[in-house]
Formats: C-alpha cells, structure tokens, sequence
C-alpha cells in the first residue's frame, strides 16, 4: 500500500509547507495532515504571511479552509481572531506584530475553523517555536506562503512539503520542470563541514574561496582578479545569494575547473533551470551550509484557472521527474 | 524647571547614570523616561522620594529574597496601558486575557510588595489588588494566566457551546455521512451564535471592570514608582552617595564622584578624585592648572545636583543643597553653529538668557565653563571679570572657572585644583619623559596631578603649570627658554 502524506512526514516534529504558486493545494495538504494525525497528539500550527482565507486575497477562488481539532494550539495575528470560529483561550501573547495586529498564541477549546498569519519575518518564526513546545505541543506545522522558498532553513523546521499544481501554468510539461527545478535547488547538497572553514569571516566579505587558502573578497572585482589568480579554488561561498546575472558572468569568463558554488541555504539560490543544466554541464555544481528534508511533492490536477490536468497522467509524470514521493493532494 | 539640553545631559554624564538604571517592567521604564526634577516648592515630595530610598537600602539587606523576586515578578509584567484604557469600550478576548493576567500578577506583587512595606514602611506607593475584577475574569478560580470567555455566568452561551460541540463530535466520528454539509451547515450556524453571545460577554465583562480601570491604572503607576525605586536604591548602593539634606541658600557637596569620568578614567588605569565644594549664593570661581580637571568639576557638580533635583542620592560623601528652578550650563562648546552663532556669540546670547531669569528672581544655578576663553585675552579677561562681579551680587549661584587673572578677586568664593604644585621637577624625571612615548608622557602628567578641589583665599595666585606641562610633554628647550624670558 502506498504511504500517505501523513507516513512520509511521521518522523518530523515540525514541518513547513511550502507552495510553488496559489492554490497548488497548501491548505489542503495542512488539512489532510490535520486529519491523519493521532487524535491524542497535540498539533501546533502558524504560516509564515497569511492563509486560510475563505477567497483567495489574490486569485478570487475560493479555498479550502483549515478546520482543527480541539486540543490543538495556533499562532495568529489579534485582528485574525475574530474570524477564527473554535472556542478560543488565550495562552499568551508576543511582541512579534504583523500588519493584524500582534502574534497571539490560542489553544481550541473546540472544532473548528481557523484562519492563520504568523509572524512574516523567518527569525520570528523561530521564535514561536519554543512558546509552542513548552505549552506542550508535539508536532509543529508553518503553512507557508507561495514562492517563499526561505523556510529552507533546519533552523525553522526539520522537513518541508512542496506543494504544485494545475494553476502554476497551463502546460503540464512547464509546472513539471519549474516543480523539477525547485526540488534539486532544495535538495541541493548540504556541507556542514564548510562552515568551519568559512568562519570566521573578515567584515565586509562578499565572496570566500576556498582553495588552498581561505580568501575574503569584498566586491565582484576583487573576485574576478583572484578566480584568475587561484589555482583550483574549490569552494566559491558567497555570503548574499546566487543570482543567474552571477552565473553568466562567471561562466562566461570562464567557470574554474570542479568549482562548487556554496550559499547559506537553498532559498540563496535564485537561479532559472536552463543556468543550472549549463553549470552542471561544465561541471559546476552547488552547496549550501544548511538544508532541508524534502519530505514529498503534492500535486493538485485542478487549477483556480480552469485548464485542469489529466491525474494519472499528470502523477506518473512528475513522479518520473523528481526523486521524492508524489503524492495527489485530493488522495492522500 | 528649565533643565538641561540632551547634550549637555549627556556631557556631565547624566545620560550615563539613566543608563545604570535597568528597571524590570515596562513600567519601570516608562517611570525612568518621564523623571523630571523636583521644583522649589516640592520640598516635601522630594523628600519622601529619597526617604524612600535611604527605606530601600535598610531593608535591602533584610529581604534580599523578597526584593528579588519583586524584580522577577515585575520583569514579566507586560505594558498594558491601552487595554486598561479601553475598559468600558470594545475589549477583546486578548485585552481581557492581558487584564486577568496582569491581575494575578498584581496578586502576587501586592503579596510581596506587604511583605517588604512591613519592614521598608514605604511613603506614598500604595499597590492594591483588584480581587473581585479577578474573580470577574476567572470565575472558575483556575489561577492559570490563560483567558477564556467562561460560560459559567451566561447559561444560553453554554447552551450553545454544548450543541456545538455535540455537532463537530459528529462532523468527527462520521466524516463521510451523507449529512455532512448539512452538519457544517448547523455548525456554522451555532459558532455565529456562539460568537454574538461571546461578543456580549465581553461588553459585559468590559461594563464590569469599569469600577476598577482608575485602581488598574493607578497600580501600574505605583508598579512603574516602586521598580525605578529600587533601581535608585540599588544605584546609590553600588558607588558612595548620601540621602541630602534639602537646604536654603547652600550648595555643599563633599566627596563628589561622577560614575561617567570614573569609568573612564578607571578604564586608564586611574582613578577619580572626589571632589569637595561649598559655595553660597554669589560667585564662586575655580582656577587651576591645564588638564587639572576644572571641567571636571563643574561637570560632577552639575551631575549632581541634578540627580538630587530628580529624586536621586547624589554621589557624594555628605550633600545639603538648595532646590533651583533652574540650572544652567554655559560652555563655548555649546553647538551654537545652527543658530550661525560662534562660540563666543553663543555664551553670550546663552549668558543673557540666564540673566533675564536671574532678574525676574527665579532661583537659578548658573555654571560658567571658561566664560569668553574663545575672544582675545584683554578683553575676554574684562568679560569675565565683569560677568563675575555682577553674578556676585544676584541672588543666584553662579560657578565659573577661569584662566583669566583676577576674576577670583571678584567673587565671594575662591577653589583651586591643587596641580602640580607638589610636583619636583628634577633632571631625571625630565630626562625620563622625554624618553617617553606622548601617550606616557600625558598619563605620567596625570599621575603628578593632584585633581583635588582646594579653597584658597580671593586673590591666591594663578598656578604657574602650564610651563612645566610644556616641559613634561617636552617641548623644545630653546622655546621654553624663550617664553621663560617673556614671562618676566
């Protein structure tokens, strides 16, 4: 029997949700969480931004939304109570503030409906966590907001499910590569080890190659005239992120032999598909400090557009393109 | 009272001591923020203030235990003014959550604070717990600092709340029913019900509280009072201060320190002279060496003044002083360039400002760093002898020091630093210096001077220092030949 979302994630005390667009099927895949975990276990749960929405704030549709259990505690903004319809009790409030008023922490004295807006600041989402655990909580889930691929950090949860779908375009073959594409920027390979090597870092420093010796550079200049200079540098860190106006250039005055390009992490990899098949047709390739699990891929076949895809079809093929388990967000 | 600007409370090391101060709650802070000094007239508050102070410090030591868990207790009060100020309108379950919580923790500091009043026998700071507003938020008497609207005293709320729940017991055990939508349907309906009875709990509640919003809002006064309380207690343990004595018509501080110059003298290696002053309205002037620390003085003397005006021990060994309207500050590095002033046009206009108060009879300490020092000598030196005679006959306090020869003839009251004047300037110390690095040779200087305040008679000389200060920075011999010869 296939695994369902709920198994693949099991093993995670906190995970995050991310999508590769609106409606690519979040909330539903929150929601199916929400319904295959134990009845015992005490779900906690916030998003970074706004969701559970009745209509979309931005497509108009109408979206699923996210009903808990009582038991279950919830971090969201004071002006978002209102419209949540469990019996609330207040547990505590925070100094974290968001466009709704500040962050509140709830636990539902009842069912019911929800609507969440967390903190939207990544460091203050780390800072929920604690409040959580120590009101008892023994899963943690942040519903992310679309395109916000900076909850790939370890620091914030230990697994992350991307959510695609029917509305990120109407060609199937499109949603499949970009979908592709994110997940190898996510699963880029995590070198602990470098982080050593790199700190500590002179101020200032832009770049770091490392090769024999370690060297601190401040701006592009400065590292053209060393990548010239330095006999196989190994390791080019760099402190910002990877753009692909970066990449041309670097490619184009020549990519140094067995170079791995190193971020902080995969959300500092701002890079198109077509510019990572070329660097790893060079022999490039990529790193980051600190990565994430990518627990599955959800698919949702219909699209808030109206040009639906083909489920088998559209399951078989992605499963074929990514090395993680798909899952249709309306089965699982 | 006209105080001082921000840079120069900032300059004579005011800003630092606020610094010192780490009250626990947001009261507290907001107490430390509004401190304004006691004006003449307020003798009798200032007095409790400090009393209550010199009460903290003997009760300190006895309630150690009680007195820290006050501060722990107050370091996790939150700052709730505005949903204390909202009772009687529109509070939500989170003003209502951040009431009760307040409430219980008030609970607990009434406690604590009886418990330390027993011994410290406080003045004026009176914190009262609001049991009944508690009970009106906790009606189950849980004691848990979480909120919920109970439906303990509205039955048709807990009327609702049980279909409701019956309903989602349904929703849960049979997901797939045919009659799903209808149940959500009849769900949703009850959570509106629900939530409109909510919405008149808490008008309810809000109407209930009314009578104690003045008792809330007073106790986070006196909360605010007692935390930056502690911390002036604690401040005037840390360095040598005293309780002073609030007198008419005298300033005497002994032993004054300035924890700002301390901390950074201490941070060279060297240490900070206390200093002793006394002075009658009138003018009185201090002269003294170069780098022999005049400034210093009237920086310490501001410094402390101030901090008695705000309620505070003044770091000094014994203090009495007169309360002022006002206290001024006049040095030529005023930033006076955005009024397009300079330096010297600044102390002038500043200078008449102060006159106009003096003559309109206001009680005014008026401190006058190197008055007219940036115009030429001749008439800089008419300047501030003119300005010295004329403070001597006001009924103001006037301090200045002075570099000009005479000035200290004029006035009622003479200081000098006491300078290199113990200083034996032999061959071998010089020949050492000169060796030396400037930096070594500057420290080796200070460590020479005697920093000291000493009175001496209205025409005592000028202390001759700044030559020798030439020849231990080693100046060339053959130009302190030269001005040896113009000094004759």
């Amino acid at each position: 029997m296939d695994m369902t979302l709920f198994d693949l994630i099991r093993n995670y005390k906190s995970l995050s949700i991310s999508g590769m667009c609106k409606n690519a099927g979040k909330t539903t895949a929150l929601n199916t969480l929400i319904n295959s975990s134990p009845d015992k276990e005490i779900l906690a749960l916030t998003s970074i931004g706004r969701d559970g929405e009745k209509t979309d704030t931005v497509t108009k549709t109408q979206k699923p939304d996210i009903y808990i259990r009582e038991g279950s505690l919830f971090a969201t903004a004071e002006q978002l109570l209102k419209f949540c319809d469990v019996t609330k009790e207040i547990l505590d409030t925070t100094h974290i503030s968001t466009p709704l008023g500040s962050v509140v922490l709830v636990r539902a004295l009842s069912d019911g409906y929800v609507q969440l807006a967390g903190p939207s600041i990544i460091v203050q989402l780390v800072d929920i966590s604690p409040y959580f655990w120590a009101l008892g909580a023994d899963r943690l889930i942040i519903d992310g907001s679309v395109g916000r691929k900076t909850l790939c950090t370890k620091l914030l949860a230990d697994a992350t499910i991307l959510c695609t779908g029917a509305s990120f375009s109407q060609s199937m073959e499109e949603t499949i590569l970009e979908t592709q594409h994110t997940c190898r920027i996510l699963m880029t390979p995590e070198l602990p080890m470098l982080k050593s090597q790199i700190s500590p870092i002179v101020p200032d420093t832009k770049y770091v190659i490392l090769g024999k010796e370690k060297i601190c550079l401040p701006d592009g200049a400065a590292l053209h005239e060393h990548l010239k200079q330095t006999a196989n540098p190994n390791y080019l860190y760099i402190e910002g992120a990877l753009t692909d106006r970066f990449l041309d250039l670097l490619m184009r005055s020549g990519y140094p032999k067995g170079l791995t390009i190193v971020t902080h992490d995969a959300s500092r990899l701002l890079i198109s598909s077509d510019n990572l098949c070329k660097l790893n047709a060079i022999g490039g390739a990529l790193g980051v400090l600190e990565s994430i699990n990518l627990a599955a891929i959800t698919i949702n076949p219909f699209s808030a557009y109206g040009q639906h895809y083909n489920s088998m079809e559209f399951k078989e093929k992605m499963t074929a393109a990514v090395p993680v388990p798909v899952l249709n967000v309306l089965e699982c | 009272m006209l105080s001082l600007s921000h840079e120069q409370k900032k300059r004579i090391g005011f800003t630092f001591v606020m610094e010192l101060l780490k009250p626990a709650s947001p009261y507290g802070r907001d107490a430390v923020r509004r401190i304004q000094p006691f004006a003449p007239g307020q003798e009798a508050a200032l007095r409790i203030e400090l009393q209550n102070i010199a009460k903290t410090l003997s009760a300190m030591p006895i309630l150690k235990n009680e007195y820290t868990r006050l501060e722990q207790t107050f370091a996790q009060v939150k700052g709730i003014r505005r949903s204390i100020e909202r009772i009687g309108q529109d509070l939500n379950e989170v003003d209502l959550f951040e009431i009760k919580r307040f409430l219980i923790q008030l609970r607990d500091i009434t406690e604590l604070f009886e418990s330390v009043d027993t011994i410290a026998d406080y003045t004026g700071i009176n914190i009262e717990p609001a049991t009944p507003a508690l009970k009106l938020l906790d009606p189950e008497n849980s004691a848990v600092a979480t909120f919920h609207i109970s439906s303990r005293d509205f039955p048709i709320l807990a009327k609702i709340r049980k279909e409701k729940k019956e309903v989602e017991r349904k929703l849960r055990e049979n997901p797939k029913s045919d009659d799903i939508d209808l149940l959500h349907t009849l769900r949703a309906t009850l959570a509106s019900k629900e939530q409109a009875q909510e919405q008149y709990a808490m008008q309810w509640l809000s109407e209930k509280l009314i009578p104690w919003r003045g008792l809330l809002l007073s106790n986070t006064e006196a909360i605010g009072r007692l935390d930056l309380l502690l911390q002036k207690a604690k401040l005037a343990a840390t360095y040598i201060s005293c309780m002073p004595e609030i007198v008419v018509g005298v300033i005497c501080f002994e032993e004054m320190s300035n924890p700002q110059l301390e901390s950074i003298l201490s941070a060279g290696g060297r240490t900070f002279t206390p200093l002793t002053m006394e002075m009658q309205t009138g003018a009185t002037v201090i002269t003294g060496a170069n780098m022999g620390g005049k400034s210093v003085a009237l920086k310490t003397l501001a410094l402390n003044v101030l901090l008695m005006h705000c309620g505070f021990y003044p770091f000094a060994s014994s203090a009495s002083c007169t309360l002022f309207d006002s206290i001024h500050l006049i040095s030529d590095d005023l930033e006076t360039a955005d009024r397009g002033l300079s330096s010297f046009g600044g102390e002038i206009v500043a200078l008449q400002d102060v006159l106009s108060e003096v003559s309109c009879g206001k009680n005014a300490l008026v401190i006058l760093d190197e008055f007219a020092r940036g115009t030429n000598p001749t008439e800089g030196s008419a300047i501030a002898k003119g300005v010295c005679a004329y403070m001597n006959k006001q009924n103001a306090f006037t301090v200045m020091s002075t570099h000009y020869e005479g000035v200290a003839a004029l006035a009622n009251m003479h200081y000098q630093v006491a300078g290199l004047r113990k200083l034996e300037l032999d061959t071998t110390l010089l020949k050492d210096m000169q060796k030396a690095s400037v930096s070594a040779r500057i420290s080796e200087i200070a460590s020479c001077m005697d920093y000291g305040l000493v009175r001496v008679s209205a025409d005592e000389a000028l202390p001759q220092d700044a030559l020798n200060i030439c020849r231990l920075l080693s100046l060339d011999e053959r130009i302190v030949d030269f001005i040896e010869m113009n000094m004759v």
